[in-house]
């Protein structure tokens, strides 16, 4: 097994730097920070510019492939994955960035993975009764609703609790409140602030699950082992419990290993609206200031994130499924 | 009460169950469904009684209700089926209980084995775990040593070689015929009373089917229970069953004991199906009885007779009211202690078919067909395929990235024979033998081919161009085992027709004339050819498949399983097509199939393959009649006969396990491993099997070729099964 997953490691190892180096270069070339810098007031001279942006190791005059060489060697001889044209370093605001998304998104991946599989099961076990109706349809709404306009709902609707009671339960934006006392009042305050995303997230998140749980076990419930165990002398649930339902989330478990780095790296709406300035965001932003190298950055590590993902797929199939054997 | 009934029946009526009575008592059994298409009135009006220890045949074609019958006694219908009458085990009504208290029953009284083992076994978890739990259903307190112990000793009694380090095998890595078998453990898990075999071996190999009824025959004999065998194959169950009950749209049409069915039919749809079926026993060139028709559609309220649309003998009496099974007249009904049921047909000219009423003549069989070719000797006529060494070697790879060569695979190994004009050459074996391969070589044709293939005198090695490849297809034309899969479910029968036509340039009314015909000459009426597929049966199908072959005018036509997709009755008339059409247009057939009577029925000439290898050819009646390879007579003495009296006193050799990967091809013969000759020939004589290759020749001129250094060599006697 730990041979098996070195393997695949070693083979991400080569994709993720294939496809960072790919992104390196697309955005080398057609994004150009000097634009940006025309716009301030004074004026900076082309010279000034082009001499600031040496100093940075954004070199505007050398070549993509020169360019390339310089980025690559600081990334491998000392970590350093450049500068923004500020002058930050990619390497200092990195670790934050993905904190933050990972404190924002973690709770609900696991919420709405538990949820959408459980009411999945419940569902398709009432298939076209009145309870299975109401969740499909809902997971149905859910889907085609945009998430911005999602998120909204939730959060005009915290902020009516809020007047209701007359007092600020809910925060809707924001991580944390500046310059809270730590300890109790700082768990409540982060409660607070976390309440929100996470129900949002949550609440719109699980149809993805719920859907294709119910339809992969509605597959098995008819199938002919499920007979089978039913002719042994065992009850219709019994025989769904214990035959349809872990072959039914073979599927299932391969799809969540990758809808969760997908959460990760496409999660600016949320991070946005709620004003978590996690990873999604940053590499939207990268874009818009024609930063190269938080661009390539952030890129690289969604790469890695699904690199992860897959394994992590491989894993959960081996686990649930013994006709798939590792060598 | 009445005074005349016997004590049996009065402890039924009341409800209780005295030992001599039957242990399974269906009465009035209907079953309906609702569908978009109304109620389908799915079984109507099944009675039976199941005799502790004795074994029901129910017999009919595809949606004749014998399934459902058994998921109705098993209570495994869907909560939406309607389902009325009685069924009492042990004189228990089970018929309205709740799935809890069904439970109880299913699997320790009454167990079941399924059609299809490939999809029977949850693929997750080990074959010991799925023994264990039909235990532990059963025997909440049983220890878990005493129940390894207990699924250990089932294995071994299905025949389950190391059965103990097989109890943690998935089912994924058993072969189709161990599946079944791991099934037939699991139903016996409990001693049940009752056994319900639902087409236990139709989806397996006729080599397979042996070794599986066996096992059924012993499972029977270590339980004692009482078996229901439903099949279509009326061979299975001739020699299994004590008495047939046949079905025919949801009803039984006739019952008896399996001789009274078998030798004195008294209703026409028995007698056709018993003379639809081929006969691997016998040399007589006869054409089969077809029933034309399809059954009635059991949503729309019966009439009359339900077979009346298909029966020869049809009149206006048969039309009004529908004919209740009542005994045959001249039958003596024997008493009713011991006997379970009387002779009893649903036909009101069951008198008219006493004696030995000839089916060929009531249905109005085709005469034999006469070919042009048939006063011609063999090496006079032209060859329209020949194969030349013909080899089909996969490499077995290994490795993530860089792939090494750990094996071969000998798909096809040297194959050379040859089809003259006129004449029907079978290739028969077991799955994984090579048959397919062959046919897919033969489509290829390639230069790159190891081996020559010549396709109406053009070879391989020379046909390099579009234009004489285009004229070789034209030669051969292929006719595939499932109709509906061949056929676009979007095209009209008039496009599926006239693309091959088109794809040779001809003219827009020339393609139409051609289709009219092409419609007369497989019996189809032409003014269909704007219909679906769908809109056609099973039989209709794979008829416009055949003359989707036949359009461009072809020598050669390659039938891949032609008939194996069809019901017995279906057969009989696509099989006289096929007969007929190579009468009328002199064509050649290359037929692959397992089905080892039709193969007799419509062959001159008979291949047997294995592993990749012929191991006997020769004339079908030569290689049928006098086989000399082991393998052909193990396979030809698997086949069941439909004729009770000669299933019961046959010999039949049970060739064990399943058929080696080729990978693993021994040196020197390659049915060693299982050979039954070799098992009971002394160590000195079994060295030369196991060095040498025996070749392929004959012994006198003119007799078929055969592979094998010791034929007519006398059979190991623990391979040889008879039931006195």
């Amino acid at each position: 097994m730990l041979k098996y997953l070195m393997k695949r490691s070693g083979i991400y190892l080569i994709m993720i730097f294939l496809t960072t180096s790919a992104g390196y270069f697309l955005a080398v070339s057609s994004l150009k920070p000097a634009v940006l810098e025309q716009e301030k007031i004074p004026r900076p001279t082309p010279e000034q510019v082009n001499a600031s942006f040496r100093g940075l190791g954004l070199d505007p005059e050398k070549n993509a492939w020169e360019r390339y060489i310089e980025w690559l060697g600081g990334i491998l001889t000392r970590w350093d994955w450049g500068r923004s044209p500020n002058g930050a370093f990619v390497n200092a605001e990195f670790a934050d960035r993905v904190m933050v998304s990972t404190r924002l998104f973690i709770a609900s991946i696991i919420l709405t993975l538990v949820i959408g599989v459980a009411l999945g099961v419940y569902s398709a076990a009432r298939q076209y009764k009145f309870q299975d109706r109401v969740i499909t349809s809902y997971s149905y709404l859910v889907h085609i609703l945009p998430a911005p306009i999602a998120y909204f709902l939730v959060q005009l609707g915290a902020i009516s609790i809020n007047e209701a009671v007359g007092e600020r339960i809910f925060f809707v934006t924001g991580i944390s409140t500046p310059g809270i006392e730590p300890g109790w009042p700082a768990f409540v305050d982060l409660v607070a602030h976390y309440a929100v995303p996470t129900f949002a997230m949550t609440i719109f998140g699980w149809a993805g699950y719920q859907i294709a749980q119910r339809q992969y076990l509605l597959d098995n419930v008819n199938a002919d082992f499920v007979r089978t165990a039913r002719a042994k002398g065992l009850t219709r649930n019994q025989a769904i419990r214990k035959h349809a339902l872990r072959v039914s989330f073979i599927p299932v478990a391969q799809s969540i290993a990758f809808t969760i780095p997908a959460i990760f790296t496409g999660g600016f709406f949320a991070e946005a609206i709620f004003a978590w300035p996690g990873i999604g965001l940053w590499s939207i932003q990268a874009i818009s200031l024609q930063d190269v190298n938080v661009a390539t950055a952030t890129l690289a590590y969604g790469s890695v994130i699904f690199a992860i993902g897959a394994i992590l797929a491989d894993f959960a199939t081996t686990l649930v499924d013994p006709r798939v054997r590792v060598q | 009460m009445s005074t005349n009934t016997t004590p049996v029946e009065r402890l039924r009526d009341a409800g209780l169950y005295s030992p001599g009575d039957a242990v399974l008592s269906v009465r009035d059994l209907n079953v309906r469904f609702n569908s978009e298409n109304g109620v389908v009135h799915a079984v109507r009006g099944v009675d039976f009684d199941l005799m502790p220890g004795k074994t029901l045949g129910i017999v009919g074609e595809s949606g004749s209700g014998k399934s459902v019958t058994s998921m109705a006694v098993m209570g495994l219908l869907p909560e939406t089926a309607d389902i009325t009458g009685s069924v009492r085990f042990k004189g228990k009504e089970l018929l309205g209980l709740s799935d809890k208290a069904m439970c109880k029953h299913r699997g320790s009284d009454i167990a079941m084995v399924f059609q299809d083992p490939l999809s029977s076994l949850t693929p997750v978890y080990t074959v010991g775990t799925q023994i264990i739990e039909a235990l532990t259903v059963h025997n909440p307190t049983m220890s878990k040593q005493a129940k390894e112990a207990r699924a250990v000793d089932l294995l071994r009694m299905v025949g389950i070689p190391s059965p103990k380090d097989r109890l943690k095998a998935f089912p994924h890595e058993f072969s189709g015929g161990m599946r079944q078998r791991v099934m037939i453990a699991i139903a016996i898990a409990n001693d049940p009373r009752v056994l319900i075999a639902d087409e236990p071996t139709t989806a397996l190999d006729v080599t397979i089917q042996a070794q599986v009824l066996e096992v059924l025959h012993t499972a029977q004999e270590e339980t004692g229970a009482a078996v229901v065998m439903i099949t279509h194959d009326l061979g299975v169950v001739a020699g299994m069953a004590d008495d047939i009950m046949v079905m025919y749209a949801g009803k039984p049409v006739e019952t008896g004991t399996v001789e009274d069915i078998y030798y004195n039919p008294r209703m026409p749809y028995t007698l056709g199906l018993l003379g639809a079926v081929p006969r691997i026993d016998t040399a007589t060139k006869q054409s089969l009885v077809p029933i034309e028709g399809t059954p009635p559609n059991l949503a729309l309220p019966v009439t009359g007779c339900s077979f009346a649309a298909r029966c020869p003998m049809v009149s206006d009496a048969c039309l009004h009211g529908e004919p209740e099974l009542f005994p045959v007249p001249g039958v003596s009904v024997p008493g009713v202690e011991g006997q379970t049921l009387g002779h009893k047909a649903a036909c009101i000219k069951a008198e008219e078919l006493s004696g030995n009423a000839d089916a060929h003549k009531i249905f109005h069989a085709p005469p034999k067909p006469v070919s042009k070719f048939d006063g011609v000797a063999r090496v006079e006529r032209d060859k329209v395929l020949e194969l030349k060494d013909v080899k089909k070697h996969f490499p077995l790879l290994k490795g993530a990235l860089i792939k090494r060569r750990i094996g071969t695979v000998k798909a096809v190994d040297g194959l050379s024979f040859d089809i003259r004009e006129g004449e029907c050459v079978s290739i028969v074996g077991e799955s994984g033998c090579g048959k397919t391969t062959t046919l897919l070589e033969i489509m290829e044709f390639h230069p790159d081919q190891v081996g020559e293939v010549v396709i109406g005198g053009v070879s391989n090695k020379v046909a390099t161009d579009h234009k004489t490849k285009m004229a070789m297809r034209k030669e051969m034309q292929m006719v595939f085992q499932d109709p509906t899969g061949a056929l676009d479910p979007r095209f009209t029968v008039y496009e599926v027709l006239a693309e091959p036509l088109e794809n040779l340039g001809m003219p827009k009314a020339a393609i139409r004339k051609r289709i009219m015909e092409l419609m007369k000459l497989v019996g189809l009426q032409p003014d269909h050819v704007n219909r679906f597929p769908n809109q056609f049966s099973g039989g209709q199908r794979q008829r416009i498949g055949i003359a989707r072959a036949l359009a461009v005018n072809p020598k050669l036509v390659v039938l891949d399983e032609p008939v194996s997709a069809l019901d017995v009755s279906v057969q009989a008339g696509v099989i006289n097509l096929l007969d007929q059409l190579r009468a009328e247009l002199g064509l050649s057939y290359l037929m692959v199939a397992h089905d080892l009577s039709v193969v007799r029925h419509i062959s001159d000439r008979v291949a047997v393959m294995y592993l990749g290898n012929i191991v006997e050819t020769g004339d079908v009646d030569d290689v049928f009649d006098n086989p000399r390879h082991p393998y052909t007579r193990a396979l030809l003495s698997a086949i069941p006969v439909p004729d009770p009296q000669l299933e019961r006193t046959r010999e039949r050799i049970i060739l064990e396990g399943d058929l080696p990967s080729p990978l693993d091809a021994p040196k020197g013969c390659n049915f060693a491993t299982r050979c039954p000759v070799f098992a009971a020939l002394p160590a000195a004589k079994q060295e030369k099997c196991l060095t040498l290759e025996p070749p392929l020749a004959s012994e006198e001129e003119g007799a078929q070729d055969f592979a094998c250094f010791f034929p007519d060599g006398e059979i190991d006697a623990d391979m040889l099964v008879v039931h006195a």
